[in-house]
């Protein structure tokens, strides 16, 4: 026991040492932390620079109306803040009128859009004669066409389609003669609310539904699969090499000379737990800390810390003792890759499914495949973090389950451990490492 | 008292037979020498009686120190492995520190300091290994080897690669660890050393031990003396001497090589009715000549033994 902590603890101080511990550590903050502070600098620095566009109007009956609509977004749309703090954020618009009499209406799209290339505007707009005609049955009807050089810019076509909408409603309510507000009412669309269940408080009142935030309902169960395999393969990896290291560099003679191969595996993986609890406790106090202060608490997953701790506890024996079966096996990390590739296989899989997961995270398919044991740690977290979550036996089953399948693939990887730990030469195939877990 | 006894041991790799029906012992205390060629069997040895490798099914039983487990944890055993077996990126101190505290030893501060001071590796203490150079990494593996006082102490080739000055103060270490009380088994090809520490030798060749025991003993085994002689007279015929069996003539001095059994006396006797004796000297064969008529013919012959 004494000497399983002796190997934790350099294995622990040796993995947290090096760069590519340090690395992972401050990569997601840093990465994130770095996002986020571009977009707070670039908020500020939006190009205001005033957007020309223009519009041949054939039915002449809609140009007055857009170029009231542009008048009012200049005035108030544009700024954000108040006071002294009110500055603009986004880009004045302006509208040249082209007279449809001026123009040759056959080479009117082509000498427009050579103005565009002369850089007189940005984009024009023609406005076909009959805008108002419905069509027939949804065929045909009034086209409004939009040219432009810069097919990624969309805020000026995006932003016409409400002035030009409005104003063809109008004078096609009124052509026949319908009320507009009558209209309006009439066809108003029903919102559905997206809301949580209700409870009884204290005093047995019905409380208020919570509104349930879409984002977060998807961002936290995904943040927290993410997690879970980047802890896993930022304390695996470091794991294989340094049993490879005590392969090839004859260490593990001497290792063997002082402590069982079985308790020398076994406390390279204690710590490997250590390193990955470390990661997470980083992770999450900075996240608690991030949440907190971005005013959205109330989305931690305070309650699934335990849960999540206990998972990845099992997460990292289970898949650790992969990975040193597979550093004792094998003679470099070429070979190491190859034998990785299905246990890699394990730990991507929930990333192909997990939306399917979240969007149903009751439905038979998403029982199944959380208590499939490799899959578990991250489907299951995914499932309870979605709310309402699930009923408390299924995460309880779940890590039992894995609990069995981590001792099946410690005591499997054992054997290959100490079998393969002093071969020599090329590394074991795929199917001498089965005849070693059968015989011993 | 037997440190380590070996009955009727093989081990064979594959169809490879690495060593075949040995039968060893080394009494405690004492300081046991392995000689071979390479490729002859002596790591196979070493690794038997480490138990990193385990005697083939029904051979017979290593009994180390007693025992004939089958783990190859020991705290009363230290060993050196022929390549080096050190972390890279840990620092010389923290190594041996962790190889201590692996050998169940706690008290290892002092030890570890004093060990470095001895070896002139104070100033390497906080160095990574991977700095340091072969010769001052085989003095840090030894280090590791006997820092928990062990009573069998095993050294697959401590003495290859270092300078004559670091090969002193190894060796001095060694005999150090037998005064201490401990049994030192090593392997090495320098026969001279072998000669000169050792109490025992054991010589394994293709697998079969072929010398064991004594200097003394094994030197009385092969003794097949050489008499070099220098005889001033032209009647000199060594030829004719009693018991010559062999005849090396060097001009100005003479090396006859006679039978086990004859009588040196009677050779000087008959010498000096043949001229004038100036110069008659019985020279018995050192180890290196032993090794190299017992490896020497079949050696050549056989080229990936």
């Amino acid at each position: 026991m004494r000497k399983m902590i002796v190997i934790a603890v350099r294995e622990y101080s040796a993995a947290v040492k090096t760069k590519a511990f340090i690395i992972s550590l401050l990569a997601v903050p840093i990465i994130s932390g770095g996002m986020i502070g571009v977009q707070f600098f670039l908020k500020d620095k939006v190009d205001t620079k005033e957007r020309r566009f223009a519009v041949l109007d054939y039915s002449g009956t809609i140009y007055d109306a857009v170029e009231e609509a542009l008048r009012q977004r200049n005035a108030t749309d544009i700024f954000e803040g108040e006071g002294e703090a009110r500055k603009q954020t986004k880009p004045r618009f302006s509208v040249v009128r082209i007279d449809p009499a001026t123009v040759d209406a056959e080479r009117a799209t082509y000498e427009l859009s050579e103005r565009v290339r002369d850089d007189d505007f940005m984009a024009f707009v023609i406005i076909g004669a009959d805008v108002l005609s419905p069509g027939e049955d949804g065929q045909g009807g009034g086209v409004v066409r939009y040219h432009s050089n810069s097919p990624t810019y969309e805020d000026i076509q995006q932003w016409l389609r409400t002035p030009i909408g409005d104003r063809v409603r109008q004078l096609r309510l009124a052509a026949a003669d319908l009320d507009p507000k009558i209209v309006e009412a009439a066809t108003r669309r029903v919102p559905v609310q997206n809301l949580g269940l209700v409870a009884l408080d204290e005093e047995g009142r019905i409380t208020k539904a919570e509104k349930t935030n879409r984002i977060a309902n998807r961002l936290v169960p995904f943040a927290l699969m993410m997690l879970m395999v980047m802890v896993i393969m930022v304390g695996a990896q470091p794991l294989m090499l340094s049993v490879l290291e005590e392969k090839t560099q004859r260490i593990a003679e001497v290792l063997l000379g002082s402590v069982p191969p079985f308790q020398l595996m076994l406390g390279k993986l204690v710590g490997m737990v250590g390193v990955s609890l470390t990661l997470t406790t980083v992770y999450l106090v900075a996240a608690y800390i991030g949440i907190h202060q971005a005013g959205f608490g109330e989305f931690f997953p305070t309650s699934l810390v335990w849960w999540f701790v206990l998972f990845q506890a099992l997460a990292v024996l289970m898949f650790g003792s992969l990975f040193a079966a597979v550093g004792a096996a094998v003679s470099d990390q070429k070979e190491a890759q190859n034998l990785l590739m299905p246990v890699m296989v394990l730990i991507m899989l929930p990333m192909a499914v997990w939306i399917n997961v979240v969007n149903e995270p009751n439905s038979t398919m998403a029982l199944t495949l959380s208590l499939f044991p490799p899959a578990t740690p991250m489907l299951m977290m995914i499932r309870q973090a979605v709310p309402p979550g699930i009923p408390v036996w299924q995460p309880l089953l779940g890590a039992g389950l894995m609990l069995l399948t981590t001792v099946v693939f410690v005591f499997a990887a054992g054997r290959v451990f100490r079998l393969g730990i002093l071969m020599q030469g090329k590394g074991a195939s795929f199917g001498t490492l089965l005849r070693w877990v059968w015989r011993g | 008292m037997h440190t380590v006894e070996i009955e009727h041991v093989s081990k064979t790799f594959g169809t490879h037979v690495a060593v075949n029906d040995l039968c060893l012992s080394v009494p405690q205390g004492s300081t046991y020498g392995f000689i071979g060629p390479n490729g002859s069997g002596k790591t196979t040895t070493l690794r038997m009686i480490m138990r990193i490798y385990h005697p083939d099914a029904g051979s017979g039983a290593i009994r180390v120190l007693g025992e004939t487990g089958a783990s190859a944890a020991n705290d009363r055993v230290g060993y050196l492995p022929e390549e080096r077996g050190l972390y890279k990126k840990m620092k010389v101190r923290d190594v041996l520190r962790f190889y201590a505290e692996l050998k169940g030893r706690r008290d290892h501060k002092q030890a570890v300091a004093a060990w470095l001071e001895r070896f002139e590796l104070s100033a390497w203490a906080n160095k990574k290994v991977e700095t340091l150079s072969k010769g001052m990494a085989q003095k840090v593996q030894f280090i590791s080897a006997v820092i928990a006082e062990p009573d069998l102490v095993i050294l697959d080739e401590p003495f290859t690669g270092l300078d004559p000055v670091n090969a002193d103060v190894l060796r001095e270490a060694v005999l150090e660890q037998r005064r201490r009380g401990a049994t030192v088994i090593f392997s090495t090809h320098d026969m001279a050393v072998a000669e000169k520490m050792c109490d025992y030798v054991f010589m394994i060749y293709k697998g079969k031990k072929v010398l064991d025991g004594t200097l003394d003993s094994i030197k009385d085994q092969y003794k097949q003396d050489i008499i070099r002689v220098q005889v001033d007279g032209n009647g000199f015929d060594p030829h004719a001497l009693p018991g010559v069996e062999q005849v090396n003539d060097f001009g100005r001095m003479q090396e006859l090589r006679v039978g086990s059994k004859a009588d040196t006396q009677e050779v000087l006797k008959a010498l000096m009715g043949q001229g004038r004796v100036r110069h008659f000297e019985i020279t018995r064969p050192s180890l290196h000549d032993i090794f190299i008529r017992i490896a020497r013919p079949s050696a050549e012959a056989t080229p990936d033994a």
